[in-house]
């Protein structure tokens, strides 16, 4: 269980996420969604350590890590995609997938890294340079097949399907309803695209302007009028 | 037997049999040769930490002067033997790169710089401290290297031998350490240290090891120099050339690579004493800088990288 407690995030004069308060479930699919700049990226970033909270607290498993540097957190089992993919340099593909299953387990097992290869279409792509020679569909499955590679408890997935045309989404969130079930691992995803959190998710959280203003079944919090109007700026009719 | 381990066989015969042999006589050669071969051993640390930890430093020339000073401090005041004195010359410089850890959170030109001032630290340290440093006016009669089993290593070829074992010995380390997973690690954090971190790497604790070790083999080249020359001042342990030139041997030779910035290191050195210096004798630096500006234009991976793949070519085109 993730236990998000009053967190704000300051950048200067801007307030990012405001006095937010969640909890996620660490066995089940919770949709996160907002228009841009409603401060879910940030909200990650607080979550996985790379931006630091002002105020509040956050909790992991009964472990809080507030103060918990990034590394940490990823050993605790809070695993994270990027919205730009961010493969890990000069590394294979194959590569990129060991360096996270060594540090963040703290041992190999070749067996499990070849189980996520396969599992995310990457087995023919293992050898191949992870910067220069993947596609963007590739590139996403990566982020995908890293952070699995951190045996996460609860994966953070930031906007994984943007930019896939339809059916590599289609293909994509198969995938992900998958990986829910065969790896036993939570998800908490950003997404826009309202088709594909209805799909997905039994739970959606929504934030505008930093702040939680819906949270719910995906049927309740698409016909929140406040949620229409962050979206269209105007009330509903 | 493999074509590289033939070649490393012959590498280890020349350096350990040949030159000996053939150079030994001659102790004006032998002593460029020894010096070049220290400074590539600067060189080779000052590239372990660029290429795997990332950080470009000027300030190798505090690492080398600590080392330098615990060394021979040590031996001549405790009468510590002269190799045990030389292995806490390379920790006592490990040591002192503790003070450095709050400049890893600094990237590029800022880490670059604030080392740079911890060198100069360093050296007005050793300049103030008079009691335990001698000041300015440094310290003599260091203890030579000692004779063992009737062999001495403080004659010039003991000297070579010794310097080239220790960095022989350097090599393998960061061989082994860019071989295994922290290397790879280490290698992804420089253009994704925020996807490293993110997948449980302790970037920071990878980058400060990366320091120690690159310090300890630069104390350690520091130590032998100063058992080799039996004299020590704050100017010339701290002197910024200990920073520059390695540098300058390293990107010459190929920084990227293992080997790469010692054969700068002997290139440039030995070309410079040997051909540049009888031409020029006075100002003859101005045909270095030429020749490593001609060098990063003409091949930017530096000279071994150059020769690698010229071989390359030519056994493809005979095959």
């Amino acid at each position: 269980m993730l236990q998000l407690d009053n967190v704000t995030v300051r950048f200067g004069g801007v307030i990012a996420v405001n006095g937010l308060s969640l909890s996620i479930a660490t066995d089940e699919v919770t949709g996160l969604v907002g228009p841009n700049g409603a401060g879910k990226t940030t909200l990650f970033n607080a979550i996985s350590g790379l931006a630091r909270p002002s105020a509040g607290r956050i909790v992991f498993n009964s472990v809080d890590v507030l103060k918990a540097p990034v590394y940490r957190r990823a050993r605790l089992g809070l695993g994270r995609t990027f919205q730009v993919p961010q493969p890990l340099s000069r590394l294979t593909v194959h590569e990129n997938l060991l360096v996270a299953q060594r540090f963040a387990t703290g041992s190999i097992d070749e067996s499990r890294l070849r189980e996520i290869l396969a599992f995310v279409g990457l087995t023919e792509k293992a050898g191949r340079d992870a910067t220069t020679e993947l596609a963007l569909s590739e590139l996403k499955a990566l982020e995908v097949g890293k952070a699995l590679a951190t045996n996460p408890k609860l994966l953070l997935l930031d906007e994984v399907l943007a930019g896939l045309e339809t059916v590599g989404k289609r293909r994509f969130m198969q995938m992900l309803k998958d990986m829910h079930a065969k790896f036993g691992v939570g998800i908490l995803i950003i997404e826009h695209d309202i088709e594909t959190i209805s799909n997905l998710c039994k739970r959606v959280a929504v934030l505008n302007f930093g702040e939680l203003i819906a949270d719910g079944t995906p049927e309740d919090v698409f016909r929140n009028p406040a949620v229409i109007k962050s979206y269209t700026g105007a009330d509903h009719a | 037997m493999n074509a590289r381990s033939v070649a490393i066989l012959l590498a280890l015969v020349g350096m350990y049999i040949a030159v000996p042999l053939l150079l030994g006589p001659n102790l004006y050669v032998m002593s460029l040769l020894v010096a070049s071969i220290a400074i590539g051993g600067v060189a080779l640390a000052w590239a372990l930490l660029g290429n795997l930890g990332g950080m470009v430093s000027f300030g190798h020339a505090a690492f080398f002067g600590v080392g330098s000073y615990v060394s021979a401090l040590l031996s001549m005041k405790l009468g510590v033997p002269v190799f045990a004195a030389m292995f806490l010359g390379g920790v006592g410089a490990a040591v002192a790169s503790i003070a450095m850890l709050p400049t890893l959170r600094l990237k590029g030109p800022y880490f670059a710089l604030a080392i740079l001032a911890y060198a100069q630290i360093f050296r007005i340290l050793a300049t103030e401290w008079k009691s335990v440093t001698g000041g300015s006016g440094g310290l003599s009669s260091i203890p030579r290297l000692p004779e063992i089993a009737g062999f001495d290593f403080g004659s010039k070829v003991g000297n070579y031998l010794v310097i080239v074992t220790i960095v022989l010995i350097f090599a393998l380390i960061y061989e082994r350490i860019r071989a295994s997973h922290y290397g790879i690690a280490l290698r992804a954090m420089h253009d994704s240290e925020d996807a490293t971190r993110i997948v449980g790497v302790n970037s920071t604790f990878l980058k400060a090891m990366m320091l120690f070790v690159s310090a300890f083999m630069t104390g350690v080249v520091g130590a032998f120099n100063a058992h080799y020359i039996n004299f020590l001042e704050p100017d010339y342990g701290f002197s910024g050339l200990w920073s520059t030139i390695p540098i300058v041997a390293a990107i010459f030779g190929g920084y990227r690579t293992i080997l790469g910035p010692v054969i700068g290191a002997v290139f440039v050195y030995l070309i410079d004493q040997l051909v540049f210096k009888s031409y020029i004798p006075s100002g003859h630096q101005i045909m270095l800088g030429a020749l490593l500006a001609g060098m990063v234009l003409f091949s930017p991976t530096g000279l071994l990288p150059w020769i690698v793949e010229k071989f390359k070519r030519s056994r493809h085109a005979a095959a």
